[in-house]
């Protein structure tokens, strides 16, 4: 720890103000905090007197995410060996998962803290902690068998034209990981759907097992939802799927701590779930009662444990820049969340998973939800006073 | 009946004139600056989308299809005037317009002040003619053809609003200064419009 103090004291004055390398001076400065507590104070904006900075606020939700990422490694492991019907224990499992998944969460974060660095360096604005969250995210919702270039275009373009066009964290619209997932979504589709939830790398003198089928339970329920998994396996995460969305218990744990820690509003994920369900309850009612195996059907506590509902709910929608900002406002916006993703879901055949979508749609509505949640108030107000 | 709810719901959301055909563009990213403004040019656009193409349909079947001049007299029967469809659509909006100018100057004149000159410009907002052009394409019916006016109106309006309340939000971010203003708008309705594709692929 001393040397690398030394070390970066030694730079220092390389970087400061009047000399030659000042350019670089914000691409130093986030190397430096981000290895050591700076010793210097808030200059501008806010003087709120709290231990909760943009880097705490950061640092909470990559450990919220990381419950999520662990069981995505295993899980990547897991259903490899499974396809190929082999035997394998826990730490097979975590190897394969970490020689997979790993290598797409560095490819992630390099491509975009690259446009990062570039636009501090240009525009001269330091390096925000924003893009340490966005650049787990991003892997988390992709399939493990994404080629890596891809992984970084979708990194640089979400950067790009996602948030540093606004003018970098806090001053976008729109979530930056759905952004890039909605991107590779659009613009490569035979990578991001079909049969590639499952990591079917070869092995040596083993064969694809013939039970094996790529589906994901979305594709399931959209023809016969009796032939779901138990609701027990789809909430631990034993299915295919994104590489951090599958399990519902790990999402959950990351929703106890975003709450607990105050990062992540209760109001969104608690009326996500409460839309989801409610509409979920009402396609039952109003489901054709001659056709039982009509999507309509699906048990309205499957949406919850299907795909990623429960990813999208905890890490996505909770994004303090694109949602609501209101209190009213959020649980309207939660409310129509779940409503969406559950009629999108039973009635879009083009988009089996409609988490993604739905949550990028109402990023764009809560802008006008928080207006008119404002406007009615400062009405009501008027009228009372 | 369900053919009407579902020509609706499609022309606001799933073929919404702005995000799936992008037409009507220049009132969109000009009036989009502030909400109130918006408002009043998305319920303008509703209005005169509400009065033209209905009309434009009567013109359509009785004036200008093959036959339709019949009832003059049967020597009639086989005029058939739709090349005149263009003009006449126009005129209609044309005149719709001037109505709406002089109702929105008698009874909302600060709205009138603000919209300046992007009132009358509704005469050519494509996403009107486009409404009217459609009709003609798809054949609809008399009630379809109300259902989707309406909805085509609504579909800007919500376009429209859903912008200009982006637009607000960002009034705060630090944008690049070469993409300040029109440059911002149009990346962020490509955005919107790429939100927006969620509802592509519904059946109706």
């Amino acid at each position: 720890m001393k040397l690398a103090r030394k070390l970066v004291d030694s730079v220092k004055p390389k970087f400061a103000k009047g000399s030659k390398l000042e350019k670089y001076h914000y691409l130093f400065d986030a190397f430096e905090t981000f290895l050591f507590v700076p010793d210097t104070t808030t200059k501008n904006g806010v003087h709120v007197r709290d231990a909760m900075d943009l880097k705490r606020t950061m640092l909470m939700v990559i450990i919220a995410l990381i419950p999520s990422m662990l069981f995505g490694i295993w899980n990547t492991g897991h259903q490899h060996y499974l396809a190929f019907g082999m035997e394998s224990s826990f730490m097979d499992n975590m190897i394969f998962g970490l020689i997979k998944v790993l290598p797409i969460i560095v490819v992630s974060y390099a491509a975009g803290l690259g446009v990062e660095f570039l636009f501090s360096i240009t525009k001269g604005h330091p390096v925000s902690e924003g893009y340490l969250v966005t650049g787990l995210l991003i892997p988390l919702t992709l399939p493990v068998t994404v080629p890596l270039w891809m992984v970084a275009l979708g990194a640089v373009f979400c950067t790009l034209l996602g948030k540093e066009i606004f003018g970098g964290t806090g001053m976008n619209f729109m979530n930056p990981a759905l952004l890039a997932r909605a991107f590779m979504f659009f613009a490569f589709p035979a990578f991001m759907s079909g049969d590639i939830w499952t990591d079917l790398s070869p092995e040596v003198g083993h064969q694809v097992v013939d039970a094996f089928s790529g589906a994901t339970n979305l594709v399931v329920f959209d023809t016969n939802y009796a032939s779901l998994p138990s609701a027990w396996d789809m909430f631990m995460g034993f299915e295919q799927g994104s590489i951090g969305e599958t399990s519902v218990l790990a999402c959950l744990i990351g929703a106890v701590i975003l709450i607990v820690s105050g990062v992540g509003s209760w109001r969104i994920i608690v009326s996500i779930f409460v839309g989801g369900y409610l509409m979920g309850l009402l396609m039952n009612i109003l489901a054709p009662a001659d056709n039982l195996a009509h999507a309509m059907h699906t048990p309205a506590h499957f949406h919850w444990l299907m795909g990623s509902f429960a990813f999208g709910a905890v890490f996505m929608a909770t994004d303090p820049v694109s949602a609501a900002q209101t209190n009213t406002g959020k649980i309207i916006y939660g409310l129509l969340i779940g409503i969406m993703i559950v009629v999108l879901r039973v009635f879009n055949p083009a988009y089996p998973e409609a988490v993604m979508l739905t949550i990028l749609l109402l990023n764009v509505f809560a802008p006008i939800i928080d207006h008119i949640v404002v406007e009615r108030h400062i009405k009501t107000r008027l009228k009372n006073a | 009946m369900e053919n009407l709810l579902g020509i609706f719901v499609k022309s606001i959301f799933v073929e919404n004139a702005i995000f799936a055909f992008f037409l009507g563009m220049c009132s969109y990213l000009a009036v989009s600056k502030k909400i109130k403004t918006a408002t009043g040019l998305g319920l303008a656009v509703i209005f005169v989308m509400l009065l033209t193409a209905p009309l434009n349909y009567l013109i359509l079947t009785y004036m200008l299809k093959e036959g339709a001049l019949a009832w003059i007299h049967p020597s009639l029967a086989t005029v058939d005037l739709t090349f005149l469809a263009f003009i006449l659509f126009i005129s209609t909006i044309a005149g719709a317009v001037q109505l709406v100018e002089m109702i929105v100057e008698k009874f909302a004149p600060a709205l009138y002040s603000s919209l300046g000159i992007f009132l009358p410009l509704i005469t050519v907002n494509c996403s009107i003619l486009g409404a009217s052009l459609f009709m003609q394409e798809r054949e609809y019916n008399f009630s379809e053809t109300l259902v989707f006016s309406v909805g085509t109106g609504i579909g800007f309006f919500l376009a429209i609003v859903l912008l200009a309340s982006i637009r607000e939000k960002l009034r705060y971010s630090k944008v690049p200064e070469p993409l300040q203003g029109l440059g911002m708008a149009m990346i962020i309705t490509g955005l919107m419009a790429m939100a927006f594709l969620s509802f592509s692929g519904i059946k109706l």
